[in-house]
């Protein structure tokens, strides 16, 4: 590992200053992410900027009926939170199917958010790879490629992200906020991560020296009948093979509202804006759920190694979108 | 220095109880001591440069970088090996380090020694390695250096009424214990080198370590450290020379710790298979007879793939009586990582085949898969394929009986949530569930085959502490977490009636144990242990122990212990009597798949053993149920994904092992027919288990999908695709 320095403000105003001083400098999270990266020789940060000290650790009621998350809120407590559990329930399903336990205690929402993909190419850094070294070329194209992804790729990268909590984020349309020494601005959950076109490397609409401080749901009284479904090849501690993220209103057999987002399948947290619209006033039937999910996937770029993931993933919305629709979906 | 697993137990515990464990509470608290934790006031860190290529011309290696940073000690490559330059179990074909070609990915290049294990991997990547990268073999069909080509040949007879074909292939399992590859090498005053290691196998360590030093055996002494599981990869060598040379190079002591990714370089894992297999048989489902080609991966280096070979042609059939053979095993060289000893050793890849063609079989005579199994069962009498009388007692159509009449779990599906495929993250809710229940059976030979000299040796010595009758047991058997320092104790009360026992630490101080492996432990230590506490209770001459002590004094006796000779098999026909005892295990498991998402969930595993006499209970029960665990593993999630030579997931994060959520409950039936010819009439019963919950699980999802599946592990999109209706491609039965 290249040596680095730490520090650990205390507060918000420190942390973003500490950072724009420093271009080598990193903000650490739970370290669950960042750690083993610095240890691969992916990342190579100077400074490495410990955030677990600031004061934004508390899930706080919004007027109007949503929440504000810390971004320093670690994932276990999230997914406990009450509020969360009744108001949201995909949220709290999503972040109890990732990681382990002892991962979920130290990783907090910032560093969730931030988490970089797990295509094997990009942690071996004897493997070409246009996100650790843009320009190098992209050994997963024609090698194992059987955890990438199918939606929003380029002929530069075909990376997966990896993230539970962040589809369930995509579908409730959160809204991220950051701060620096430049202000505080707000992104919407769906533009905050970008494909990757031409320029992998670049992952969100973050710039290197903004801090994550919160992420605001808003009401969302349909949720309350959500699921998280993940298809993995164990039963618990592993990536999503294919995830979705769902939320369905029905009235007299007409969908009223819907929300879909996809995990596992794409370059971001994919949210199925296409498959909502063909949801949205059509019938509540399993014909209409396969062809919004056909029409979502319609546009999948596949590789042999991971062409599978288009079956899987129609055959999880649909039953994903039953479930809901027959009413056993809440949690 | 660390405390090492030497331990007094005084519970009055003997043959056949469940005696507690002296390491059980340490571990479970977390204060056992590793041999990651061995520490000496003192020494400095050793790190491997590793080649990143599968295959390679070195053209040279400049060292200057490395030795510029501060605190660096020393720099080694393979110009520093002071003695012979290749170690390896079978053949000496594998370098300490490099020299001028690399033939893995992760092969050892270079050494470094510095003051602090950072600095020393600061120092192995400033080591430039100028490579010439070469094309590298990484299909075994295409490899054309043969380790070793056994054939089996019996009968001329290769027609029959009902013929099953089929290709399976069996995915690259590793170990996967938790326990890094840790050692640290202590230079003595002699010139010799102390080395306290993690090993299956002090001796066979000491062996190969001796040579490349340059120094005689008796100045190279090896003690056991904590290990933290084993399953086979700890019998070649790592990093043992390697230390060595570095303390001995510094005059320091040196530790050397692999870390978890390291580690998936740092050992050998189970051969890959692929096998083309025909049974014939009658209309009535009588086997006529098995063709069958299996050709297994060794990799880059021999290490122990002769005798997998070995193994996989001899229990190639498995315990079947079939009349006419022709059975080709053979294990090639290629360029990916090297294979070697994994629990079931040879016999668990062949075990996959044959069981999943006894199923095909049945199906095409239409009888169910425990009565072909039944009609086609060995028994005492029968012969292998080898021609080798089965002369112990190997009820296997009664175990099938037992195996058929237990209870079926509940269901299908469950209703409990955290019953069904996916598990507790609720994936299926059950409506796409279907059951399904399969059959394995499997028979692997205990203790080393085809003529090796297998022997172990224990020194026992009696004497009154404070008064009181106490026996030490001294060998050089490596404890790695199987409950052997236990089992030796016990056998020590019993044969002596002496409560307190002390087992030394293992050493080279004391002659050969052999290996921790081939499930050999418990009967040729077990007998070399109990020979020695005959031999000492001799010399009580009849008196009560305290009696015999007082008058006598300290009796200390050290006893070899054999088991019968094994031979080699014949290279044009392999026949010949090359194992000395066999076991067998059969399992059933039942399965709940969700046949759209592609989910397992094994609802339960049973299985019936026949392990001859139980010496400890609780221990078997382990044995059983870790074996059925790592079979599971294979059938569904554990692989090395190897593309290009080039190793993709030497993670925890990325190489699956089952969790205890995917582990079910099991039903267990343990039979004691014991045989004769072993110590306690005991069977060997690490490895039986491992063998055969792998068929059984894979034909579970078989018969609840309808699906060939030809390959382990079996992954979602192996199940989801074919039911989606998507894909036809004549792969559904
Ligand atoms: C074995 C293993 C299994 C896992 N399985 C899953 C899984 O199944 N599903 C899943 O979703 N995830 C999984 N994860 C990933 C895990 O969720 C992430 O590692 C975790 O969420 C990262 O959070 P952290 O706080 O530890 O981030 P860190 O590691 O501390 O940081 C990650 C990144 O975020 C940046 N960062 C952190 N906080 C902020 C902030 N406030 N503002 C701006 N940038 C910030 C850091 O600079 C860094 O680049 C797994 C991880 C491991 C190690
Ligand atoms: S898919 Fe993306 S992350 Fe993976 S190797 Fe290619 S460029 Fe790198």
């Amino acid at each position: 590992m290249k040596p680095f320095a730490y520090v650990k403000p205390a507060d918000v105003a420190g942390a973003v200053r500490a950072v724009s001083d420093e271009p080598g400098a990193k903000f650490l999270g739970g370290g669950t992410n960042l750690v083993d990266l610095m240890r691969e020789g992916v990342e190579r940060p100077d400074t490495v900027v410990d955030v677990t000290g600031l004061p934004l650790d508390t899930v706080d009621q919004l007027p109007g009926g949503g929440l504000r998350i810390g971004a320093m809120v670690r994932n276990s407590s999230l997914a406990a939170d009450e509020r969360v559990r009744a108001r949201y329930p995909m949220l709290s399903q999503a972040i109890l199917a990732g990681a382990s336990a002892q991962l979920r205690n130290m990783a907090t929402v910032g560093g969730n958010l931030l988490q970089r993909t797990r295509c094997p190419y990009f942690y071996d850094p004897a493997a070409a790879c246009n996100k650790r070294e843009p320009g190098g070329g992209c050994d997963a194209l024609g090698g194992f490629n059987r955890s990438h992804a199918v939606l929003g790729v380029s002929g530069s990268c075909i990376a997966a992200h990896p993230s539970d909590m962040c589809v369930a984020l995509a579908a409730l349309d959160a809204v991220i906020e950051v701060e620096s020494v430049r202000g505080t601005r707000r992104i919407p959950m769906t533009g905050f991560h970008r494909l990757p076109g031409d320029t992998p490397e670049i992952e969100t609409e973050l710039a290197p020296d903004e801090l994550v401080t919160a992420v605001e749901l808003p009401p969302a009284p349909f949720a309350a009948r959500s699921r998280y479904r993940k298809v993995r090849d164990r039963a618990s501690y592993a990536f999503a093979l294919v995830s979705v993220a769902a939320a369905l209103e029905v009235r007299d057999g007409a969908v009223t509202a819907a929300r879909l987002a996809l995990g596992g399948l794409a370059a971001k947290p994919w949210r199925a804006h296409e498959a909502e619209r063909i949801l949205l006033g059509g019938p509540a039937s399993e014909e209409s759920f396969a062809r919004a999910a056909e029409a979502e996937l319609a546009g999948a770029d596949v590789r042999p190694g991971n062409a599978f993931k288009v079956h899987l993933a129609r055959a999880t919305i649909v039953a994903t979108l039953r479930e809901l629709n027959t009413g056993k979906g809440t949690a | 220095m660390t405390e090492t697993a030497s331990t007094t137990t005084t519970a009055g515990q003997g043959v056949g109880e469940s005696a507690r464990r002296p390491d059980a509470v340490l571990k479970v608290t977390g204060e056992f001591a590793y041999a990651s934790d061995l520490w000496l006031d003192g020494m400095v860190w050793g790190v491997t440069l590793r080649s990143p290529h599968p295959s390679a011309w070195i053209r040279s290696i400049d060292v200057g970088p490395a030795l510029k940073i501060d605190g660096v000690l020393a720099v080694l490559t393979h110009e520093d090996v002071p003695g012979v330059k290749f170690f390896g179990l079978d053949r000496r074909d594998q370098p300490v380090l490099a020299i001028d070609q690399v033939r893995y990915q992760g092969e050892p290049v270079a050494l470094v020694a510095a003051d602090h294990p950072e600095t020393a991997r600061r120092a192995a990547a400033a080591i430039v390695v100028d490579y010439e990268v070469r094309a590298a073999v990484t299909d075994p069909r295409q490899a054309t250096d043969v380790v070793r080509h056994q054939p089996v040949r019996r009968g001329d007879t290769f027609e029959a009424e009902v013929v099953v074909t089929g290709e399976y292939e069996v995915g690259m399992q590793d170990q996967a214990f938790l326990g890094p590859e840790s050692g640290l090498a202590v230079p003595a005053e002699d010139g010799g080198v102390d080395l306290y290691i993690a090993t299956q196998w002090l001796h066979v360590d000491r062996d190969q370590l001796a040579p490349c030093l340059g120094l005689p055996h008796d100045k190279v002494r090896l003690t056991l450290s904590g290990v933290g599981g084993a399953f086979g990869a700890r019998e070649d060598l790592s990093m043992q020379v390697h230390a060595c040379m570095l303390a001995l190079r510094l005059n320091r002591p040196v530790k050397i710790v692999y870390g978890r990714e390291e580690s998936f370089f740092g050992h050998v894992h189970r051969h890959p298979a692929l096998m083309r297999y025909e049974h014939g048989a009658t209309r009535d489902g009588r086997l006529v007879y098995v063709k069958a080609d299996i050709l297994l991966d060794g990799g880059a280096y021999c290490s122990s793939s002769p005798a997998v070979v070995g193994n996989a042609a001899s229990l190639g059939v498995g315990p079947y009586e079939v009349p006419n053979v022709r059975v080709d095993a053979t294990g090639v060289y290629t360029n990916n990582p090297p294979c070697g000893a994994m629990r079931g050793f040879g016999a668990v890849q062949a075990c996959y085949a044959y069981e999943s063609q006894m199923d095909r079989l049945a199906e095409a005579c239409g009888l169910s898969p425990v009565e072909i199994r039944v009609r086609n069962a060995v028994s005492q009498g029968s012969r292998l394929i080898t021609g080798q009388l089965i002369d112990a007692p190997a009820p296997l159509a009664g175990m099938l009986r037992d195996l058929e009449s237990m209870p079926l779990p509940e269901g299908p599906p469950a209703t409990d949530l955290r019953a069904l495929p996916g598990g507790v993250s609720q994936t299926t809710r059950g409506e796409a569930v279907r059951r399904g229940v399969g059959y394995g059976v499997g028979i692997k030979n205990i203790c080393f085959s085809e003529g090796f000299d297998d022997y172990s040796t224990a020194r026992v010595r009696a004497e009154l502490v404070g008064g009181e009758p106490h026996v030490t047991v001294h060998t050089a058997a490596a404890e790695v977490g199987q409950g052997l320092v236990t089992l030796q104790a016990q056998i020590a009360r019993t044969e002596l009636g002496i409560a307190n026992v002390t087992v030394a630490t293992a050493d080279t101080a004391v002659g050969s144990a052999g290996s921790s492996s081939a499930s050999r432990q418990s009967y040729v230590t077990g007998g070399a242990v109990r020979a020695a506490c005959e031999a000492v209770r001799k010399r009580f001459d009849g008196l009560p122990a305290r009696e015999a002590l007082e008058r006598f004094g300290p009796i200390e006796e050290t006893r070899e212990y054999r088991h019968r000779p094994t031979y080699p098999m014949d290279p044009v026909t392999g026949q010949g009597d090359s194992h000395t005892q066999l076991a067998l295990c059969v399992h059933r498991a039942v399965v709940d798949v969700d046949v759209e998402l592609g989910l397992v969930k094994v609802v339960e595993l049973a299985a019936v053993q026949d392990v001859g006499r139980v010496l400890n209970p609780q221990a078997l029960e382990g044995q059983i149920h870790g074996g059925s665990a790592q079979g599971l593993g294979l059938a569904l999630m554990e692989e090395i994904q190897v593309r290009d030579g080039l190793v993709l997931n030497p993670s925890f994060t990325d190489y699956l092992i089952p969790t205890i959520l995917d582990m079910p409950p099991m039903q267990t039936k343990i039979l004691e027919n014991p045989d004769p010819a072993a110590p306690y009439g005991l069977r060997g019963a690490g490895e039986p288990p491992t063998l055969s919950s792998t068929p059984a699980i894979a034909a579970a999802v078989r018969a609840a999908t309808g699906l060939r599946l030809t390959r382990v592990p079996i992954r979602p999109e192996d199940i989801a695709l074919f039911n989606n209706g998507e894909v036809s491609d004549g792969k559904r039965t």
